[in-house]
C-alpha cells in the first residue's frame, strides 16, 4: 500500500537527449495508473526512474512520503515485471518465486514454502512449480514472472509492457486476470503499454506521454471524450479519431465534403481563426438512412461516396478518401507519424451500424452531430472545445 | 534416395576425417605398447605384435617423469584458477560497465595474446634468474596467467554479454546487492562460459612447451613436455621412443577426460527460456 509521488522528474541522457521532460504525476494509494505513448515516448524510462534502474537527472520521487531518488532498487521495495519476463533460467519455478523472499532473509523455510504455495495457487502454477522456465509456454512464465512480485508484499507493482509478448487470445485472458488481481489485492499499481486497449480497460487513470512530456492524466471516459489535444485525441480510439483540415467562413466551417453551421458556443472558442482541425470520431457518423428523424433534424446531413467497406459483424467501417490540397495536410501526416501509423491518403473512417446497407464504390448519406466535434488550434493542437465535464474530484489533477 | 545417398557420402567424409584425426593418436598408443627393445623390427606393423605395459613401469618408476606430472599438475590447475577469477570479473566489467579506457584495455589484451612468446623467452629468463624465481613454479604460473588471461577475458566477455541485463535488473529490483546479483543469477547463467575458458586455459598451461623448457632446470618445476624432451628410456641402450610415447598417453588422458566430463556443459546453453525465444 503506497503512493506514489513523481514532481518534475527529468531524464536527461548524456548526449543531452531528454527521455523524460518535467513530468509531475500523483498516484495514489491503490490506483492503477497506466503510462501509454507511442514507442520512444519515455514512458518505459519513467517506470525504470520510479524502481530505480534509471538515474533520476533531476526533480523528486517521493514513495509514501519519502524522498527515494538516491535509493538502491533493492531499498525501494517495489515489485517489477519485465516485458520478457527476466525469469531466472537455472532455477526452478519454485526457486524463481521464493528467491525475492531469500535475499530479504530472516524467514524460514516453512514460512517460503507457505507463501511461495499460496502465490503459486492464486496463479494457478502449482503443478508446475518442479519445472525450469526453459519448459514453460509464453502465458505460463508470464505468471511466473506475476508471482515473483506478488509472493512479497511490495508497496506497488510495475509492469512494463507485461503483455506484449503473448499472442492476441492469451493477451486478452491475461489482460482481465490481471485487473481481477490488482482489485482483488488493492495495490498500487505502474503500468506501462503502447496497447491502447490495455491501457483504456486496465486504468484508473491513464497518463499519456509524447515525446517525454506528459499531454494529459485523466480517466480513460475523460481521455476519449475530452482530450486535450491533438496527440491524445488521434492516440486514444480505434479506429483513430479522423482529422479534417476545415476553413472558417462567418460561422459555419468548410470541409473538403460538407460546409456545417457551428453551433454558437464553439463558434466563440473559434474565435478569429481562418482555419481549424476539425475532428470526429468514426462512430459519431451514420448512416443518414437509417438514423431517427429527431435525430437527423439534429445534425448534419452530407452525401459522400464509399469507396471500401469493411464488415466486422458487430460493426462496419466505411473508408471515404476526399480531396485535401490543404495547407495543414502536412502536420496532420506528421502527426500520424508520431502516432506509429502510415496515413497513405487522405480519407474518412466512418463506423456505421451493422444493419446498414451501404456498398462498395456507391455514394451514401451520412449523418454526424456538430456538437460532437471536436476543433484543434492546427498551430499549438490544443483543443478548442474542451467542456468542463463533472468528474469524481479523485479523477482531476 | 536422393538424400540418402548424400547422407552415405557424409558419413565416409566423417570417416576419413576421423582417420586422418585420429591416426597420430592411434599410433601414439601403439607405440606405447610395443616392446622397446623389438619394435624397430624387420616386419613393422601398425599394432605391436605383443603388448606390454613395459613403457608405462619404466615411465612411472622415473622420478623425472613423476616430478613432472605434480608440476604439471599443480602449476596448471594454479594458473588456470587465478585466471579464470581474474578472467570473471575483467569479463564482467568489461561486458557490463561503460568505463574509460574500455577499448584499450581490450586492444592491449587482444595486442598480448598476440605477441610471440619466443621474443619474451630471452628477457624472462634474465629476469627470473634475478628475482630468484627461475625453475620455480611461480616461476611459470605468471607468465601462463599473463598469456590465458586475453584469451579467457575475450571469451568469458562474450559470454556475459549474451546473458540479458534484465536478468540482473530483475534481482536488484527482487532485493540483490550487485554482489548478489552477480553471484546468485549471472554466475550460474555464464557457467558453461566459465567452463569452456576454465577448460581452454587448462590446455594451455597443460600442453605449453616453450616456456615450460626455457624457465626451468630441475625437477623443482619442470612440466611434463619440457621434461619428455629429456627422456632416456630405460637404459642408455634402448630407444626412448616408446617411453615417451607412454608417457604422452598419460599426460593425454586428464585431457580427454576433461573433455569427456564437459562437452555437455559446453556445449548446452543454460540460458534457454531465460527470456521469450
Amino acid at each position: 500500500m503506497s503512493e506514489i509521488i513523481i514532481k518534475n522528474l527529468v531524464k536527461e541522457y548524456g548526449d543531452g537527449f531528454l527521455a523524460v521532460d518535467d513530468v509531475s504525476l500523483d498516484i495514489g494509494d491503490g490506483e492503477f495508473m497506466i503510462l501509454v505513448g507511442p514507442s520512444g515516448c519515455g514512458k518505459s524510462t519513467l517506470l525504470r526512474m520510479i524502481v530505480g534502474l534509471e538515474d533520476i537527472t533531476s526533480g523528486d520521487l517521493m514513495i509514501n512520503g519519502q524522498r527515494v531518488n538516491d535509493k538502491k532498487p533493492r531499498d525501494r521495495n517495489l515489485a517489477m515485471v519485465f516485458q520478457n519476463y527476466a525469469l531466472y533460467p537455472h532455477l526452478t519455478v519454485f526457486e524463481n518465486i521464493a528467491f525475492p523472499l531469500r535475499l530479504r532473509g530472516g524467514m524460514s523455510q516453512e514460512e517460503i514454502r507457505t507463501k511461495v504455495e499460496a502465490a503459486a495457487d492464486t496463479l494457478e502454477l502449482t503443478e508446475h512449480l518442479k519445472r525450469k522456465p526453459g519448459h514453460l509456454s509464453g502465458g505460463q512464465r508470464q505468471r511466473v514472472a506475476m508471482g515473483r512480485a506478488i509472493v512479497r508484499d511490495a508497496d506497488a507493482f510495475l509492469f512494463d509492457e507485461p503483455l506484449s509478448n503473448l499472442d492476441a487470445k492469451l493477451r486478452g485472458q491475461m489482460r482481465t486476470e490481471l485487473l481481477r488481481m490488482q482489485r482483488r489485492m488493492g495495490t498500487t499499481t505502474v503500468y506501462v503499454t503502447h496497447d491502447q486497449t490495455e491501457a483504456m480497460t486496465l486504468g484508473d487513470r491513464v497518463a499519456v506521454l509524447r515525446r517525454g512530456i506528459l499531454q494529459q492524466v485523466a480517466t480513460p471516459r475523460e481521455l476519449y471524450e475530452q482530450p486535450v489535444n491533438m496527440f491524445v485525441a488521434g492516440f486514444i480510439g480505434s479506429p483513430p479519431m479522423n482529422f479534417i483540415p476545415g476553413e472558417v467562413e462567418g460561422g459555419a466551417i468548410k470541409l473538403p465534403f460538407v460546409t456545417f453551421e457551428l453551433p454558437a458556443e464553439m463558434r466563440e472558442a473559434v474565435g478569429s481563426r481562418r482555419q481549424v482541425n476539425v475532428a470526429i470520431r468514426p462512430e459519431r457518423f451514420e448512416d443518414a438512412s437509417i438514423a431517427d428523424e429527431s435525430k437527423r433534424s439534429r445534425g448534419v446531413t452530407f452525401r459522400a461516396t464509399v469507396d471500401v467497406i469493411e464488415w466486422l459483424g458487430n460493426e462496419q467501417f466505411a473508408y471515404i478518401p476526399y480531396e485535401a490540397a490543404h495547407e495543414l495536410e502536412a502536420t496532420l501526416h506528421e502527426l500520424e507519424r508520431e502516432l506509429d501509423s502510415e496515413r497513405m491518403r487522405s480519407q474518412l473512417v466512418v463506423a456505421l451500424d451493422p444493419v446498414s446497407k451501404i456498398t462498395d464504390g456507391t455514394e451514401a448519406e451520412l449523418w454526424f452531430d456538430p456538437r460532437n466535434v471536436h476543433l484543434f488550434d492546427p498551430e499549438s493542437g490544443a483543443n478548442l472545445t474542451l467542456t468542463p465535464t463533472p468528474v469524481p474530484a479523485d479523477a482531476t489533477q | 534416395m536422393g538424400s540418402r545417398r548424400s547422407a552415405n557420402w557424409w558419413t565416409l567424409w566423417g570417416v576419413l576425417i576421423l582417420l586422418w584425426a585420429l591416426f597420430p593418436l592411434l599410433w601414439m598408443v601403439s607405440l606405447s605398447f610395443k616392446d622397446p627393445a623389438t619394435f624397430r623390427g624387420s616386419t613393422p606393423s601398425f599394432f605391436p605384435k605383443e603388448w606390454t605395459w613395459k613403457n608405462y613401469d619404466t615411465v612411472f618408476s622415473d622420478s623425472l617423469f613423476t616430478s613432472a606430472l605434480r608440476n604439471s599438475a599443480g602449476i596448471a590447475l594454479i594458473a588456470t584458477g587465478l585466471s579464470v577469477i581474474v578472467a570473471m570479473f575483467a569479463a564482467y566489467a568489461i561486458a557490463r560497465l561503460d568505463f574509460p579506457g574500455k577499448r584499450l584495455i581490450l586492444t592491449v589484451a587482444l595486442a598480448i595474446a598476440m605477441f610471440p612468446q619466443a621474443a619474451l623467452v630471452g628477457p624472462l629468463f634474465n629476469m627470473w634468474r634475478g628475482l630468484g624465481i627461475y625453475d620455480t613454479w611461480i616461476g611459470l604460473i605468471i607468465p601462463y596467467l599473463t598469456f590465458a588471461l586475453p584469451l579467457s577475458i575475450w571469451t568469458m566477455s562474450a559470454f556475459f554479454r549474451q546473458i540479458p541485463w534484465e536478468m540482473e535488473q530483475a534481482a536488484q529490483v527482487d532485493g540483490a546487492t550487485a554482489w548478489q546479483a552477480f553471484r546468485k543469477v549471472i554466475v550460474p547463467l555464464a557457467a558453461p562460459g566459465v567452463f569452456t575458458t576454465a577448460i581452454l586455459t587448462f590446455f594451455f598451461c597443460w600442453n605449453e612447451f616453450l616456456l615450460a623448457i626455457s624457465l626451468t632446470s630441475t625437477d623443482k618445476a619442470r612440466t611434463v613436455p619440457a621434461a619428455l624432451s629429456f627422456f632416456t628410456g630405460a637404459s642408455q641402450f634402448e630407444s626412448p621412443i616408446t617411453a615417451i610415447m607412454a608417457a604422452s598417453v598419460v599426460v593425454t588422458i586428464p585431457i580427454v577426460i576433461l573433455v569427456l566430463a564437459f562437452q555437455r556443459r559446453i556445449v548446452a546453453g543454460l540460458t534457454t527460456g531465460a527470456v521469450k525465444g
